[in-house]
């Protein structure tokens, strides 16, 4: 009998990749979905409804101690390259229904984090990881366990009964937790191996050990939670380019504390309050306070070139580049 | 999946430098693939890559280039710059891709015809350039038939370039045509280096070869017999050809008298280049077989046809006898027929009421031949002579190996036809009988544009031209052609080239539709090409190559006029004497005075032919021989006047 040629092309289309050197491959999601298709009990998903994704952070404000009393805009200088080699650090991370237990959604998730180096000009990859996950109840996992042998689970909480909507929310939460540890396991890899300035796309607040890093810059764009209030807050959002808030320590941190202040990288003048804006993160330390403006002028001239994303005025572009590849490898 | 064994296959030795890419929007096919690099790689436009993948390997060139950022528009740079060009560079370098789009040259396995698989790039390296080129099937073994044409060069690669020469000789398909702007010395050197490397390397089994050349402008080729001075670089390429840069060892120069018939009509009269360069010196017989070429359009009717035919036939050369001619004529020379054609005339002339036809040709006709034919003697005087002495190419004891040049570059446009038309026509007579002395001849004719234009009027040269580019590879006649513009030769010429080759080439005519086979980038590099540098397409490359070749192992035309300075027209006398010594150097030019003091100079330029042809061992007692005793002019007395008889009138 010929071999059927047409399925079989379909089948290996589908590839294996390593989750970081020298771990085992992990399918892709639609191979996963694909395997639990087959499964007894478990109905095919391939998306999900729009309550479902995810709440946006809660816009509030949460006073800072603000440490160059009174808080005013500063003119930081010129802008002023970063010496030598520098590395930037990013994650991502997706989600997909893939089936259904009855009301109980099971999930996949494809979580990665990368650090790339910049020598010279030029950047490159020095360390990536990649997780893909189940995430659902324990039941839906049970189910789930002989198609998807070897595959990483994270169970949900039962202590509610099964809800379609909550589990999503609580499967997208634990999937940003999981591209938080991938994060934090590439950063520490990289500052094991060196000690260059490292320069991570969010908040340094997450990590006890990055926040006490004095060669560490988190660049936060989220503006949600904001430092001030009142006239202050006009000061802190009306920033002009080139200019930066004062320090100030922010409250009701989870994990460490660190320092901060906001920073205006492009005019926002006929734009929006919030345009070129991005809070800077560093070490909770005096040196902090006094090189506050040499860092400021250091993430001035990252703004050139501009990050090919329609956030660019507060996207670096070496944090594109993270997330440009990994996103090119998912 | 193929289980026949890839017979070419071998493991890569280079590194790899890309990979095959392919989207929706730009798939890979089975003849073309895009592929992408680091910006530092040394693929360039035309380099020939392999591409493995499992169960296949493919061969490419590198047809275009193309790189991109990720720049979303150039607004963007703009901004980013803060509007200042001339600001510090970005810190971060932009991601950017250096994408090539490569043409196929050659799957393995061959079957099943297939889209080029995703897979490692790697350039070539001489291993697989022989086989993407499919020069495995001839440039290799015991029966090898590859002439070199240079060296593919890339990426540190080196290898040589083989054309077959079954498809560049015949039988299978043969000719081939150069195209390139002129000042470059391009088409000419591709020329000389090329007619070099086939004479070293033509395959004994295939027999013997000869090349015939016009030169038809400057010293372009006039110096073939004549070392170059070539730089290591040279001589490393032509090592690495398996060539020795060796000047061509068997050439004959021929070339016309200028108008005095004794003066060489070309740049080629350095004393010391005598030797081998002999007069091409043409009598009536010679010429009037190849009237036709030197009649315009309206002249050949058939009436002048059947009166060229009878004069051919049945005069020239024969003792011709006419009841209405006062006597018999023997016609060898155009003096001769002149004669001739005042008989009949004078007899219609005088004939009764007046005579209009002799011999059923009209006298317009035989007015009309004789004013066409006298022409000639006028127009190319110095190829045609009056007095029948002929000194022609040496048909039937062409050597091979054997480099013929003819140099028509001071004739007249209707020389230059004729002297076309009769040595390529009885190089084919020679060769439909194979008593030519040599089994293939090449036939190197440049300035096409002019002999074998797209448009105009059909001469006998273009029909000439055709004839050998359709027929010519069944009798081992090959012709070798070039020319500016090939937009502007006849298509069938140039589509009968089996190899062909184009140097750098005018922007204008490599923007033409008949190069849009070519990719843009390909004919770019085209318009620039450095000096040394060919694109060839032949039957065995799916795809045309760049090569590079050495200099030819010959002087320049430049060069040999500095080396070897024409020397300047001289006296009659002088030019005898030195046509003399070129015959027999130990002659004392006052020996040779001597002997044609006082001479008429049409009887030396006769003696002086003639001995040119016969080239006997010892040429002054021949020149004097043939001179014939010296009659002394003398001065007739006038008679006394004698008054005629005072008549009537009346006879009678």
């Amino acid at each position: 009998m010929r071999p059927s040629i047409g399925s079989c092309a379909l089948s290996r289309a589908t590839t294996l990749e390593p989750a970081a050197p020298g771990a085992p491959a992990l399918p892709r999601l639609s191979e996963l979905r694909r395997r639990l298709a087959g499964v007894a009990g478990l109905v095919p998903a391939t998306s999900e409804p729009i309550a479902s994704r995810g709440r946006p952070e809660e816009a509030r404000i949460i006073p800072a101690r603000v440490l160059e009393t009174p808080l005013v805009a500063r003119s930081v200088g010129p802008p002023e390259p970063l010496p030598g080699p520098v590395a930037f650090l990013d994650g991502i991370q997706r989600c997909e229904v893939l089936a259904y237990a009855g009301a109980m959604p099971l999930l996949g998730a494809d979580v990665a984090a990368a650090v790339r180096e910049r020598v010279g000009r030029d950047l490159r990859t020095v360390h990536s990881e990649r997780r893909r996950l189940l995430i659902g109840r324990p039941e839906a996992l049970a189910l789930a366990d002989r198609a998807a042998t070897g595959v990483p689970t994270i169970a949900l909480s039962t202590e509610e009964p099964p809800h379609p909507l909550r589990d999503l929310d609580l499967a997208h939460s634990a999937a940003e937790r999981a591209r938080e540890e991938v994060e934090r396991s590439v950063g520490d890899r990289y500052r094991r191996q060196a000690d260059h300035w490292l320069v991570v796309d969010g908040s340094l607040a997450e990590s006890p050990g990055w926040a006490r890093d004095p060669r560490m810059i988190g660049v936060v764009k989220s503006h949600a939670s904001l430092p001030v209030g009142g006239e202050d807050l006009r000061t802190y959002l009306e920033l002009p380019a080139g200019h930066r808030s004062s320090v100030f320590q922010p409250a009701s941190r989870r994990h460490a504390p660190v320092y901060a202040w906001g920073l205006r990288l492009w005019d926002w003048a006929g734009k929006d309050l919030l345009f070129g804006l991005v809070r800077v993160e560093a070490a909770p330390v005096p040196d902090t306070v006094a090189s506050a403006d040499r860092i400021s002028r250091w993430l001035l001239a990252e703004r050139s070139p501009l990050s090919a994303d329609g956030r660019w005025d507060r996207l670096l572009y070496g944090i594109h580049g993270v997330e440009a590849y990994l996103r090119a490898r998912q | 999946m193929n289980d026949r064994p890839a017979a070419h296959r071998a493991p890569p030795s280079s590194p790899t430098v890309g990979r095959v890419v392919a989207t929706e929007l730009k798939p890979s096919t089975p003849h073309h693939f895009f592929f992408w690099t680091s910006r530092d790689s040394p693929i360039g436009i035309g380099a020939i890559v392999r591409v493995d993948a499992e169960e296949r390997t493919v061969f490419g060139v590198v047809t275009d280039g193309f790189a991109y950022s990720d720049l979303q528009t150039p607004i963007h740079a703009v901004i980013g710059a803060d509007g200042d060009p001339a600001g510090p560079d970005e810190p971060s370098r932009r991601t950017e891709i250096r994408l090539y789009a490569a043409a196929v040259l050659r799957h393995d396995p061959e079957e099943p015809v297939q889209p080029v698989p995703l897979g490692a790039v790697r350039l070539a390296d001489d291993a697989d350039v022989v086989t993407a080129l499919r020069m495995d099937g001839y440039a290799v073994g015991e029966k090898r038939s590859g002439i070199p044409v240079g060296v593919y060069a890339a990426g540190g690669c080196e290898a040589p370039v083989f054309l077959d020469a079954d498809f560049l000789l015949g039988p299978e398909a043969a000719h081939l045509n150069i195209t390139g702007v002129s000042g470059l010395a391009t088409k000419t050197s591709a020329v000389e280096f090329l007619l070099a490397s086939l004479f070293q390397t033509f395959p004994a089994h295939k027999g013997s070869i000869a090349a015939l050349c016009f030169n038809v402008k400057g010293p372009d080729l006039c110096f073939l017999d004549q070392p170059s001075d070539l730089s290591d670089e040279d001589r490393r390429l032509y090592a690495r050809l398996g060539l020795a840069p060796v000047a061509f060892e068997q050439v004959k120069y021929f070339a016309p008298f200028k108008a005095d018939g004794v003066n060489l009509n070309t740049l080629r009269t350095h004393e010391a280049l005598a030797a081998n360069t002999e007069p091409l010196l043409w009598g009536l017989r010679e010429v009037l077989d190849y009237a036709e070429v030197v009649l315009n359009r309206d002249d050949v009717d058939a009436k002048a046809d059947a009166f060229i035919s009878f004069l051919a036939e049945r005069v020239v050369g024969k003792e011709f006898e006419d009841a209405t001619l006062p006597r018999r004529f023997r016609v060898r020379s155009f003096a001769d027929l002149e004669e001739f054609f005042r008989a009949i005339l004078t007899v219609l002339e005088e004939a009764r009421g007046g005579g209009e036809v002799w011999r059923t040709h009209h006298i317009a006709t035989i007015r009309k031949i004789r004013n066409r034919l006298g022409n000639i003697s006028t127009r190319a005087k110095g190829l045609v002579t009056d007095d029948g002495e002929v000194n022609d190419l040496p048909w039937g004891d062409f050597k091979d190996r054997g480099l013929y040049v003819v140099d028509v570059a001071g004739l007249d446009p209707l020389a230059q036809d004729l002297v076309f038309a009769r040595i390529v026509s009885r190089l084919r007579e020679h060769l439909e009988r194979r008593d030519l002395g040599v089994d293939h001849v090449v036939v190197f004719v440049d300035e096409l544009n002019k002999y074998a234009p797209g448009d105009g009027p059909d001469t006998y040269v273009r029909k000439m031209l055709l004839d050998i580019s359709e027929r010519g590879r069944y009798l081992g006649m090959v012709l070798f052609s070039a020319q500016q513009f090939r937009s502007q030769v006849h298509r069938r010429v140039v589509g009968n080239s089996g190899t062909m080759i184009l140097g750098r080439m005018d922007g204008d005519e490599v923007a033409l539709p008949g190069y849009a086979t070519i990719s843009p980038a390909t004919r770019a590099r085209l318009a620039a090409l450095p000096k040394g540098e060919l694109l060839v397409r032949h039957p065995h490359f799916t795809q045309p190559v760049f090569v590079r070749f050495p200099r030819p192992p010959v002087l320049s035309g430049r060069e040999g006029i500095e080396m070897f300075p024409p020397r300047p027209e001289v006296s009659f006398e002088e030019a005898v004497v030195r046509r003399v010594r070129a015959l027999d150097p130990s002659l004392s030019s006052g020996r040779i005075l001597e002997a044609i003091a006082g001479r008429r100079e049409e009887d030396v330029r006769r003696a002086l032919h003639a001995t040119i042809r016969a080239r006997p061992e010892q040429p002054l007692p021949f020149l004097v021989r043939c001179l014939g005793k010296d009659v002394p002019i003398e001065t007739v007395r006038s008679r006394d006047v004698v008054l005629p008889v005072r008549t009537s009138g009346e006879y009678y």
